[in-house]
């Protein structure tokens, strides 16, 4: 037993975690051994980030054990576990932008440094330990991406981290950047560091990782050495399911042209033109912050625009702002559910009513039983699970949640659906309803413009793909000629893409 | 276990939702055996005259607090709308003085709207400095217009019979004061649950980014309900002077914070989006019986602010720890 706990720096032992309405972990098991890497992966909700967020203490576990070092620990903190050796660097990074690089490594430890000389001196030891030459007086909003990141490295570091756990590193790193990441994960490994490296992008768990945990659905599927896996064995254990069945068939009734886009500028637009014909779905590929939302954000009339022109089946229109664009046919499922789409005290009828308030109210006055009428008529077509429509939206799972947003939409009987981020956070069954749905609303003769951060699900449903990096368009695909490697170059801004 | 805790919940909600109407047959029934001058006619009409100008202050707060913000400007513009009104009286004859303090009351309230529009504010917090600096700014017109001094019905020379009427008229038993109120609170309910206009309002609260792209007028609903706080207040103002009949030029201090106390102990939550202008009246009720009660129990104005202070940290509290 404690030569176990001496070879492993970290075991977890039938850990669950429930949420309500949601079994979000339940019975993982699984054990990283020192100086290791330890890839951990897994479709999106299969429980990856509610499991970290229970190592790292922002999260209380119902039952299991953790044993981290040695000793077992029965609950914990940010805080406490900071200080025990288990730092956590999130994708969307945790730093204070408005402070220097030296103070954001020691914050809120100042005085123990002997004051702001020894923060900066200190900080410069543990940047020009990682062969970082970041200046520890630079603002933290100055640096890019991959600076931050430095930053939070040298952060754990400063704690003595004897794990840290790193979720989705390389997201928004370009090629150069991620190749420096790798250079910095081996050196912590050599020097007997751990790291939980999650990852939804195979190359780099194959290129980094000596062990890999793989969770579907709140369980760990397997756990195994790299080299007895093949990338084919990896995701069948993801999905648990052949790929086949994941998507509908592809929607086939393509016409003529029905929305064209010319000369879309904004602050982080350039010169954005594009078509969308009848029947088709077009996908939007890139990375997060390369353009992908500003550009249906822009069409939507949600952002200001420096001029463009927009013509529907040939007739220019005019779109100043969101109504506008309702008006002239669109229809706009946001990325941020809770954030931007939901009026989350408000019940499911209210929600999906609120953009056929005229159709409610004919003569200025809310006719209930009209909203009655409309919310039970999606509730029941997009078999939404709710108990009643008077239910409040806050209380459905996501899959239920997004589809109340597209009946909202349906209801307004949009010739252009823009969808961007459709399936974020659903289940896959729910996900596979929503596939068909687009393609229901392609096939009868509307469009669809789609935006995922999930590659094969853009590829697999778009008619056409665009890539859009760092403002602009970068390649047209036919997504059943090419490969995703050709059409992720393109959103990586590699070279111009083909022609479809 | 599950039926428990639903029980549980189910029991604690109807508490809170009745905690409002507990607590005024509580008060007034202590009170009215501890101190039987409680039931005297005199101090009835004088809760009822109390009632006036405070519920329609603070039913135009409500909007604004459903619709996700915060006036606090109210306190400025009754004070102006008391002083334009009676100074107006003699030089241009009552009614057209009445109609003038209104449109104080809505030019102000559109102010406060087009201020926060244009500058982008869009949080409450931001809400709360703009509309404290109007409240500066419209008070400090009151005492300009004045000199400072207090304006007398008295001094008058022209006709100035239809304050009268709203000051201490009655129709039949009622104060005219009270029809006044009750013909408020049934237009704004209706117009609350009832129209585009009230929903637009109700769900801007509730989540702003997601009712501008849903194509609903944000900026329409801001504009409305800062105009209907004004126009309410303006109305609060003119029942206020009417009973007193004097106009002072700070005669509506206090009032932003009395309404907000009496939205908040309603039940209308600070957070936007859901409240109701019934609630209002139960708060409303709440705060003038309270402070009637311990005036008459002989309870000192300091010891009172803490009573009212605490209510109202009490009430957010209980808001704030209620599922959405």
């Amino acid at each position: 037993m404690s030569q176990a706990a001496s070879a492993e720096i970290l075991s977890v032992t039938d850990v669950s975690k429930s949420f309500p309405g949601v079994k979000a972990l339940d019975q993982v098991s699984f054990s990283v051994k020192r100086g290791t890497v330890h890839g951990l992966v897994g479709e999106n909700g299969a429980g990856k980030s509610t499991l970290m967020k229970i190592l790292s203490g922002v999260y209380t576990k119902d039952s299991g054990t953790v044993v981290f070092d040695g000793q077992e620990v029965p609950s914990t903190t940010p805080i406490k576990s900071m200080n025990m050796g288990l730092a956590i660097i999130y994708q969307e990074l945790n730093l204070v932008n408005q402070l220097s690089v030296g103070e954001n490594i020691f914050l809120g430890r100042f005085s123990e440094m002997g004051g702001m000389r020894g923060v900066h001196a200190k900080g410069r030891e543990l940047l020009d330990s990682i062969a970082s030459k970041i200046d520890t007086h630079k603002l933290v909003e100055e640096l890019s991406v991959s600076e931050k990141q430095m930053v939070e490295i040298a952060k754990a570091l400063s704690f003595q981290s004897k794990l840290i756990i790193m979720d989705e590193p390389s997201s928004s790193l370009t090629s150069d950047e991620l190749k420096e990441l790798y250079v910095i994960i081996r050196e912590l490994k050599s020097r007997g560091i751990s790291i939980i490296y999650i990852s939804h992008k195979l190359d780099e768990i194959f290129d980094l990782c000596d062990t890999v945990t793989i969770m579907r659905d709140g369980h760990v599927i397997d756990t195994r050495a790299i080299s007895d896996l093949t990338r084919g064995d990896m995701i069948a254990k993801m999905v648990g399911r052949t790929i086949e069945n994941e998507y509908p068939p592809r929607a086939n009734k393509v016409g003529e042209i029905l929305l064209e886009v010319k000369s879309l500028n904004t602050l982080k637009l350039n010169d954005v033109s594009f078509s969308v014909r009848k029947g088709e779905i077009l996908g939007l590929v890139g990375l997060v912050g390369a353009g992908r939302t500003e550009i249906v954000r822009a069409l939507f009339g949600a952002d200001k625009t420096r001029g463009h022109e927009i013509r529907i089946d040939g007739k220019p229109v005019k779109i100043r702002n969101p109504k506008d664009a309702i008006q002239a046919g669109f229809g706009f499922v946001s990325e941020d559910r809770k954030l931007q789409g939901l009026v989350l005290p408000f019940s499911v009828e209210q929600n999906i009513s609120m953009a056929s308030l005229q159709k409610i109210a004919p003569k200025g006055i809310l006719r209930k039983s009209l909203e009655k009428a409309i919310a039970e008529k999606h509730v029941k077509s997009l078999a939404v699970k709710t108990p009643t429509i008077k239910t409040k939206v806050v209380s459905l799972s996501g899959g239920n949640q997004q589809k109340c947003i597209i009946g909202r939409w349906l209801e307004t009987t949009p010739r252009i659906l823009i969808m961007d981020e459709p399936t974020r956070g659903i289940d896959v069954g729910a996900k596979y309803e929503i596939y068909i749905l687009m393609k229901e609303i392609a096939e009868s003769g509307g469009a669809v413009i789609m935006i995922s951060s999930e590659l094969p699900e853009v590829l697999n449903m778009s008619n056409r793909v665009l890539t859009v990096y760092e403002g602009r368009i970068t390649g047209e695909f036919d997504p059943i000629r090419y490969s995703a490697d050709r059409v992720m170059e393109s959103a990586l801004g590699f070279k111009g893409g083909a022609e479809a | 276990m599950n039926m428990k805790v639903d029980i549980k919940k189910f029991t604690t909600s109807i508490f809170r939702d009745y905690l409002v109407l507990v607590a005024i047959l509580a008060l007034i029934l202590v009170t009215m055996v501890v101190e039987p001058r409680f039931m005297s006619t005199q101090n009835m009409t004088n809760i009822f005259r109390q009632f006036g100008p405070l519920s329609l202050v603070s039913l135009g707060m409500t909007f604004v607090i459903i619709g996700g913000f915060i006036d606090l400007s109210v306190a400025g513009i009754f004070s102006l709308v008391c002083v334009v009104t009676v100074s107006l009286i003699d030089p241009i004859g009552q009614v057209p003085a009445m109609i003038v303090g209104l449109l104080v009351g809505i030019v102000c309230g559109l102010l406060n709207s087009f201020l926060l529009l244009s500058s982008g504010a869009l949080t409450q917090a931001e809400a709360l400095f703009i509309t404290f600096g109007m409240s500066m700014i419209t008070g400090a017109f009151a005492l300009f217009i004045t000199g400072g001094m207090v304006l007398n019905f008295s001094d008058l020379a022209g006709n100035f019979a239809l304050f009268t009427a709203i000051g201490s008229g009655t129709v039949g038993l009622f104060p005219i004061s009270l029809i006044i109120f009750s013909v408020a609170l049934v237009i704004l309910h209706f117009f609350q649950s009832k129209t585009i206009m009230g929903r637009t309002i109700c769900l801007t609260g509730g989540n702003k980014t997601a009712a501008r792209l849903t194509g609903l007028s944000v900026n329409g609903s801001i504009m409305m309900i800062y105009a209907l706080s004004g126009f309410l207040t303006a109305l609060g103002a003119i029942n206020q002077f009417s009973r007193t009949t004097t106009a002072s030029p700070t005669m509506g201090k206090g009032f932003e914070t009395n309404a907000i106390l009496a939205v908040v102990v309603g039940g209308t939550t600070l957070k936007g989006g859901k409240g109701s202008v019934l609630r209002t009246l139960m708060g409303t009720m709440l705060i003038i019986l309270m402070s009637n009660c311990l005036n008459l129990l002989g309870v000192s104005s300091f010891m009172q602010n803490v009573t009212k202070g605490a209510i109202l940290v009490i009430a957010i509290w209980l808001d704030n720890r209620k599922p959405l």
